[in-house]
Formats: structure tokens, C-alpha cells, sequence
């Protein structure tokens, strides 16, 4: 699916990263389409939190380079931030502003209207009003998920990009928001997802991406990546995953021999 | 249309940044300290300042009928310089965020975050985020500080109507000692600023920067440039002429927001793999036994290696030993007429250990030890421990060339012990009152009038002891006679009723007073911040 402009919403084109010596991310291609629920999985250190961080101009590719809704995100990532809604992975609101603070300062940024009401209401729809005025470093780990969320939401972005977003969220909100991302992605929104909840992603994403070691392993539809009808999405990760992990040993192996 | 917002403009942008920041800013303070406290501090800065106002003229001597210029103690033009020389000090040492600015955003996946990382995922570019950090600086200071002591001399013209006190201020001069110290404020705020952030560039602006700080401080120190010219808001409050304020502020204003340009963009993640270097700077510190001490202290050591903090640290340490060897030399050279001496210099060296130590605080977060069995005040030993293996060998170095500068090498045991005991006590002083967080006790007022009577007292007391050792005789002396007669000689010499042997004698009671009392805080560590969380 394409987006009005028949134009994906997010294009990586030989986009990769190298810290040093080493690479983090492999030049990989990816298009995600307008109304797509993208997700992105892989192990510990696979390379999701950068893939992220480079679409949303957090970092700057060390090769290729990357179109986020038609923007060229290296030479402009503040329109690309103003424009999408990010949730990065373990990033707290400011500690000394209130949750209420936090989420006018954001909705500032942006130029909204009608401030106010937009803050109590995302408070109240994560249902923590009654801590609007608590200092965001005394919330909770949750709590404090739950304002990041908000001001990623707040200004009704047509692009989430976010970053294990339901870590830390009790079971109750991790339902809420799966209805809300649901309910986004069918107004025509998109979602670009990483997370570790593999059953959580099985039923949202329309599209998925494993990556480990900086490599793309596979993409495409959830179910075109099964064997069979009976295997899990975790399957498909474990064998994916699983199956480089004994390659790359395998490699060691004759190296060292 | 693919969008539908635009980035603010800067202006929009950087004033819901500053209000934000200058809220961030207070609520920091007053977490650190309770509330009242804070508030309290501006209200006692202007009684300090009513009560020098009332004093001033019994400050420079100019309430004595016979005193005459020579027999003041200071000039006007010397308290004014003082005061300013005072602010500008103060606003060097404060402006340096860029550094801080890093270590914020390198840890904003941890605990604690600070408005300063908001680029990360905000519209908001980073030169407003940094411009909006120095305009909160300015203004905080300057309400936190310039106004309350102008409040405070304010008071102090109010008295003069209802008591017999007159002091040589006027009502129209009180603008202009503001709008001139929030000149100097904002110069040393924005100077500092810059520095830091082209050194954070690191590679050659890492020599480049400390090279032209030595430089502009020489040509201040040698007299080559007037200090007036160099500090323009000096230069106002002797001058009166309202266009230099009106030039210098926003001057510093554009030199920060050039500064804020020259910021490196941290949120670019540096994944460094490192060989294995805990282990072998724990084998190297047996003497620390084999105890959390010893482990605390290798983290520390092997933190402030990595951080690439130590130089940094060294360099903050090192500049104000260096100005304190030229005033040495300087004084020599002149000829002064107080004798100071080597052992007037040594109290100072101990006494900048108060910034090695907040730097120490600031290097990373020790949030991840609340989970382990260990305590803060054990976290608080180490940190002391890791100032003396740090810096005891350049205070050393120092002491060593700046006798051999002054001439007065047998000075130089004595003047050890003194500087050892003062870094002892202001160390453990500075670590019993602010405990884990230094920079942000400086709004407390119950721990500043401590910090400030705990430091200045037996600083000012070794200090002017010092002076009785000006001709240095009895060192000259106890050398001839000790190669002439042994050890022996040494009781001879020292139990001489003259005034230098009663002084000697007084710098080592002293001195022996605040090891002791250095001691005794280390012991108290326990109590004040047993129960604390490690947090700073």
C-alpha cells in the first residue's frame, strides 16, 4: 500500500551504520508503505534501536541514506521529528518537569492548540491525571513509559516509530495501546514497531523484518515467513535467529581451523 | 501532502525551552536541598550584603579620622575590582555546560533525564536547546544572586536614614552595580560556554583552548591589557558610560549563541570496545586492602580513564595552581611588601580540591548501586580516595617549583604539611556536606554558611599566620644549623620565642586541627549520609 502521494512513508535505501570498526547496521533496503503496521524484531544488540534511531535522524548513516514522508532525514531531521511520533527504547521524560510540564512542553514545540485540554486528556486516557503534578522522576518506570507515549500521540502523528513501547506498561495500557495503534493504523496511520513481545507483534504487524547482527535475515508478511500454518511468529524468529546464530559459529569454526 | 507540521521557529522554540529549563533549573535545586533553604539563600546573600554595605567604609578604612589612602586596608577601586573579579570567577567556573550538556544526554537512557537531551526525539535543534541553556544561566544567576545582593545593599542605603550609619553608596548607583556585575556575569558565562564547547571537539581544540585561556589570563595577570578592558562590566561600574551594558550583553549573548553552534551533536552513539581494565588497576592499589574500597576506587579510576574526564579535571585543577605560581612570582618579582611566602600559598592548593571532587561526582550516574551491598558513604570514601591518588603528586609538583621560584625551599616540608592537611579537610568537608552532589548544594543556604565558615576560617587563619614566616629565617637558620650540627639543632632553632617560631608552631597546630577535623568527617560520612540513596 502506498501512501496519498503514491510515495512509502519510509524508505531506507543502502542505509547502515558503523561505530568504528564496527558495524552495527548492514546497508539494508526497506519501504514501508502508508496504513502499514511494520515491525522489526531481532535479539539483544541485532541493530533494531539504530535502524530506528537513523530513520528518525537520531544518528547519521554511515552509508545510504534514508526518505522519511518524503523528507530526506539527514538533511532535514527536525521536519522529520516534527512530524512523527517517536517512543525510544528506556528514555525517561525529563526528571524535574511534572508529567503535565512535559507534555505542554512537547505540544509547544509543535505549535498545537487548545494545550491544555490535550494534556489532561492524554493523562487521563493513560490514566495518570491524579499525577499530572508529580515530578517525572518520581513516577513509576511505567508511569513514566506512559507520558513518553503520550507525547509521542499527542499530535496525532500519521508515523509512530517506537521502540519497545509496551516494556514496563501494565497489562491493562499494553491492551489499550495495541486497540489505539490498531485504531491509528486503520485511520491511515502507520506504525513502525520494534519489539522483544513476539505474540504481541503477531497480531498487529502487517509486515515484519528480522534482524540480527546488523543483517536483514527475512521480511515480508507475517504468514509468508511461516513454514507451515501451526508455526509461531516466535518459531520463525527462533529458527531465523537460531539458524545464523550456528552459521556464524559454523564460519568461526573453519576460520580458526 | 506527506506532512503536516513544520519545526518551530526559534523563537518560538526557545522561549517554551528557557521557561522550561529555568523550571528544571529550580525544582533541581531545591530536590537537592528542602525548600526553604533555597528560598532562603537569596533572602541571606542580601542580609551579607546590607551588613559589608553598612561596613564598607569600616571595610577600606575610611571611617578613621587619620586614616590617609596608605593606611586603608582596601581601596574602592580595589573592593570593585574584587567584586567583580569575584563574579567573573564564579561565572567561569559555572558556564562550562557543554561538558555537562554531554554527560546529560550520554545518560538519558538511564534513570535521570534533562531537558538538554529533548533534540533527541523533539523538533528542537540543538543550538536553541544550548542558547536557551546560557540565557536560563544568566537569568537564574542573576536573580539567585545580583539581585538579592543589590537588594541587600539597597537595605543597606535604607539604614543609613534611620540609624547613625552612613555608608559612601547612593540610590542611583545601584543600577548601574547591577547592570555591571550582570555584564560581567553573562561575559564569564558565555566565555566559559564557548571554551567548553570547542573543547569538547576534542582533538587540537583539546591544546588550542587551555593554551588561550593561560594566554588572556597572562595578559590580565602581567598588566600587557588593562583587566577594565578585558571585563567590560568592570570597566562600567568604574566608567558609568551606559553604552558599554548595552554593547557587552548581548555581545555575550552572541558569543554563546556562536558557542551553541560549536556544541558536538552527542546523540551520535560511540559503541567503543575496550580491553579489560578493572582488574588491572584493582591489582595496583593493594594498599587499599582488600575491602569495597579498593573496588570503589579501581571503578572510579577506571571510570574517570574512560570518560576521558581526567582531562578535563586535571586541566580545571591544574589552570588555577598555574595563576597561583605566576601571582607567586609576581609578588616576588615586585617585591611586594606583605611578605607572603610559600606557606601562604599552600592552604590555596588544598582548597581547589572542592572542584576535583564535583567533578568526580559528576562522572556518571551511581544509581545502579542502590541494588548492591554497598553504602554511599562508602562510595563518598572512595571518591576522597581517588582525589588524593589524583592529585596529591601535581599539588606536590607545584609546591616543589613554586619554592624553588620564591627561594624558599625549606619552607617546602612544612608548606607539605599544610597543603595535605587542608586538601584532607576541604575534601572531607566539601563530601560530609554535599555528599554526592556538589554543584547542586550551591543554592543551600544551611550548607553554603557552613561550607563558607568551614572553609574561610582556617583558610584566612593559615593564611595570615603565614605572614610571620615572611623573612623565612628560622627555616634558613635551622638548615645551617642541622648540617652544621645534626638533628640535634632542629629543638634548638624551633623552640625560639620569636615570633616566626610561635607562627611555625601555630601552621602545624593548625594544620594538625584540620587533619583531625577531616578526620572526624570522614567518620560522620556515616551518619549524615548512611540512609541516602546513591543519587546525583
Amino acid at each position: 500500500m502506498m501512501s496519498n502521494d503514491g510515495e512509502p512513508l519510509v524508505v531506507a535505501k543502502d542505509l547502515g551504520k558503523a561505530f568504528g570498526d564496527f558495524v552495527a547496521l548492514h546497508p539494508l533496503n526497506v519501504k514501508v508503505a502508508s496504513g502499514e503496521f511494520f515491525g522489526v524484531f531481532g535479539p539483544n544488540g541485532a541493530g533494531k534501536s539504530t535502524f530506528i534511531k537513523l530513520l528518525t535522524g537520531q544518528l547519521r548513516p554511515s552509508m545510504g541514506g534514508a526518505k522519511v514522508l518524503g523528507i530526506n532525514v539527514r538533511a532535514d531531521p527536525r521536519m522529520v521529528k516534527a512530524n512523527v511520533g517517536i517512543v525510544p527504547e528506556s528514555e525517561s521524560p525529563p526528571s524535574f518537569l511534572t508529567a503535565a510540564e512535559y507534555l505542554e512542553f512537547v505540544a509547544r514545540l509543535r505549535s498545537l492548540e487548545d494545550i491544555g485540554e490535550k494534556v489532561d486528556y492524554w493523562l487521563d486516557w493513560f490514566g495518570i491525571n491524579d499525577k499530572k503534578h508529580t515530578l517525572c522522576k518520581d513516577l513509576s518506570k511505567g508511569q513514566r513509559q506512559k507520558v513518553m507515549l503520550a507525547g509521542a500521540f499527542i499530535h496525532k502523528p500519521k508515523l509512530l516509530f517506537l521502540d519497545e513501547p509496551f516494556v514496563n506498561l501494565d497489562p491493562i495500557y499494553q491492551r489499550k495501546c495495541r486497540e489505539l495503534l490498531i485504531e491509528t493504523v486503520n485511520d491511515g496511520g502507520t506504525i513502525f514497531l520494534c519489539t522483544h513481545i513476539l505474540e504481541v507483534a503477531e497480531r498487529l504487524c502487517t509486515r515484519v523484518a528480522v534482524i540480527d547482527r546488523g543483517h536483514v535475515l527475512a521480511s515480508g508478511k507475517v504468514d509468508d515467513l511461516k513454514i507451515n500454518k501451526d508455526e509461531t511468529l516466535e518459531d520463525v524468529f527462533i529458527r531465523l535467529v537460531g539458524t545464523s546464530i550456528e552459521e556464524i559459529e559454523a564460519k568461526d569454526g573453519d576460520e580458526e581451523e | 501532502m506527506l506532512t503536516n507540521y513544520h519545526p518551530p521557529k526559534i523563537s518560538e522554540s526557545f522561549w517554551v525551552t528557557f521557561r522550561m529549563m529555568f523550571k528544571e533549573e529550580w525544582r533541581q535545586n531545591i530536590d537537592f536541598a528542602k525548600k526553604r533553604h533555597i528560598a532562603l539563600f537569596p533572602v541571606m546573600l542580601a542580609l551579607l550584603s546590607l551588613i559589608m554595605t553598612i561596613g564598607l567604609r569600616y571595610l577600606t578604612g575610611e571611617v578613621l579620622i587619620s586614616a590617609n589612602e596608605e593606611q586603608q586596608a582596601f581601596s574602592w577601586d580595589q573592593l570593585k575590582m574584587y567584586m567583580h573579579g569575584g563574579i567573573f570567577a564564579f561565572s567561569l567556573s559555572m558556564g562550562s555546560f557543554a561538558f555537562i550538556g554531554r554527560v546529560m544526554v550520554s545518560q538519558r537512557g538511564g534513570g535521570k533525564n534533562y531537558l538538554l537531551a529533548s533534540p533527541a526525539v523533539q523538533p528542537l535543534d540543538l543550538v536553541t536547546n544550548y542558547f536557551a541553556y546560557y540565557a536560563k544561566e544568566v537569568s537564574y544567576y542573576v536573580l539567585m544572586l545580583l539581585t538579592p545582593a543589590v537588594i541587600g545593599m539597597a537595605g543597606g542605603i535604607l539604614l543609613e536614614q534611620f540609624a547613625s550609619l552612613s555608608t559612601p553608596l547612593e540610590w542611583a548607583s545601584l543600577p548601574v552595580v547591577l547592570l555591571a556585575l550582570t555584564t560581567t556575569l553573562a561575559q564569564g558565562l558565555a566565555l566559559s560556554f564557548i571554551a567548553s564547547a570547542f573543547f569538547s571537539r576534542g582533538g587540537k581544540w583539546s591544546y588550542i583552548i587551555p593554551i588561550l585561556g593561560i594566554g588572556i589570563a597572562l595578559l590580565g595577570a602581567l598588566q600587557i591589557v588593562d583587566i577594565r578592558l578585558m571585563i567590560p562590566g568592570m570597566l562600567y561600574q568604574f566608567s558609568h558610560q551606559h553604552w558599554i551594558p548595552l554593547v557587552s550583553i548581548p555581545a555575550s549573548f552572541f558569543v554563546a549563541y556562536i558557542g551553541a553552534h560549536f556544541v558536538p551533536d552527542d546523540f551520535e552513539i560511540h559503541v567503543t570496545a575496550k580491553s579489560e581494565l578493572l582488574t588491572p588497576v584493582w591489582e595496583r592499589l593493594p594498599f587499599l586492602g582488600n575491602g569495597m574500597l579498593r573496588l570503589l576506587v579501581a571503578k572510579d579510576l577506571v571510570d574517570l580513564w574512560r570518560s576521558n574526564t581526567l582531562v578535563k579535571m586535571l586541566i580545571s585543577y591544574t589552570v588555577p595552581l598555574l595563576f597561583l605560581l605566576l601571582l607567586a612570582w609576581l609578588v616576588d618579582f615586585a617585591s611586594f611588601p606583605i611578605p607572603f611566602n610559600l606557606l601562604s600559598y599552600a592552604p590555596f592548593l588544598g582548597f581547589f580540591g572542592f572542584q576535583f571532587y564535583s567533578w568526580l561526582n559528576g562522572m556518571d550516574s551511581p544509581d545502579f548501586l542502590n541494588g548492591f551491598p554497598v553504602t554511599l558513604p562508602q562510595l563518598l570514601r572512595a571518591k576522597i580516595v581517588v582525589y588524593f591518588l589524583i592529585t596529591t603528586w601535581i599539588s606536590v609538583i607545584f609546591l616543589i617549583v613554586m619554592a624553588k621560584v620564591l627561594d624558599q625551599m625549606w619552607a617546602l616540608p612544612a608548606a607539605l604539611i599544610v597543603m595535605i592537611a587542608n586538601s584532607i579537610y576541604i575534601v572531607c568537608l566539601t563530601a560530609l556536606l554535599m555528599g554526592p552532589r556538589p554543584n547542586k548544594a550551591i543554592f543551600d543556604t544551611s550548607i553554603m554558611a557552613w561550607f563558607y565558615v568551614g572553609t574561610i576560617v582556617p583558610l584566612l587563619s593559615l593564611f595570615l599566620i603565614s605572614f610571620t614566616q615572611g623573612d623565612m629565617a628560622i627555616y634558613e637558620n635551622w638548615g645551617s644549623m642541622v648540617s652544621d650540627q645534626g638533628l640535634n639543632a632542629t629543638t634548638a632553632v624551633l623552640v625560639e620565642e620569636n615570633a616566626a617560631g610561635q607562627g611555625l608552631r601555630g601552621i602545624l597546630f593548625v594544620s594538625l586541627i584540620l587533619t583531625l577535623l577531616g578526620i572526624s568527617f570522614l567518620m560522620m560520612l556515616n551518619r549524615r549520609w548512611g540512609r541516602k540513596p546513591f543519587e546525583n
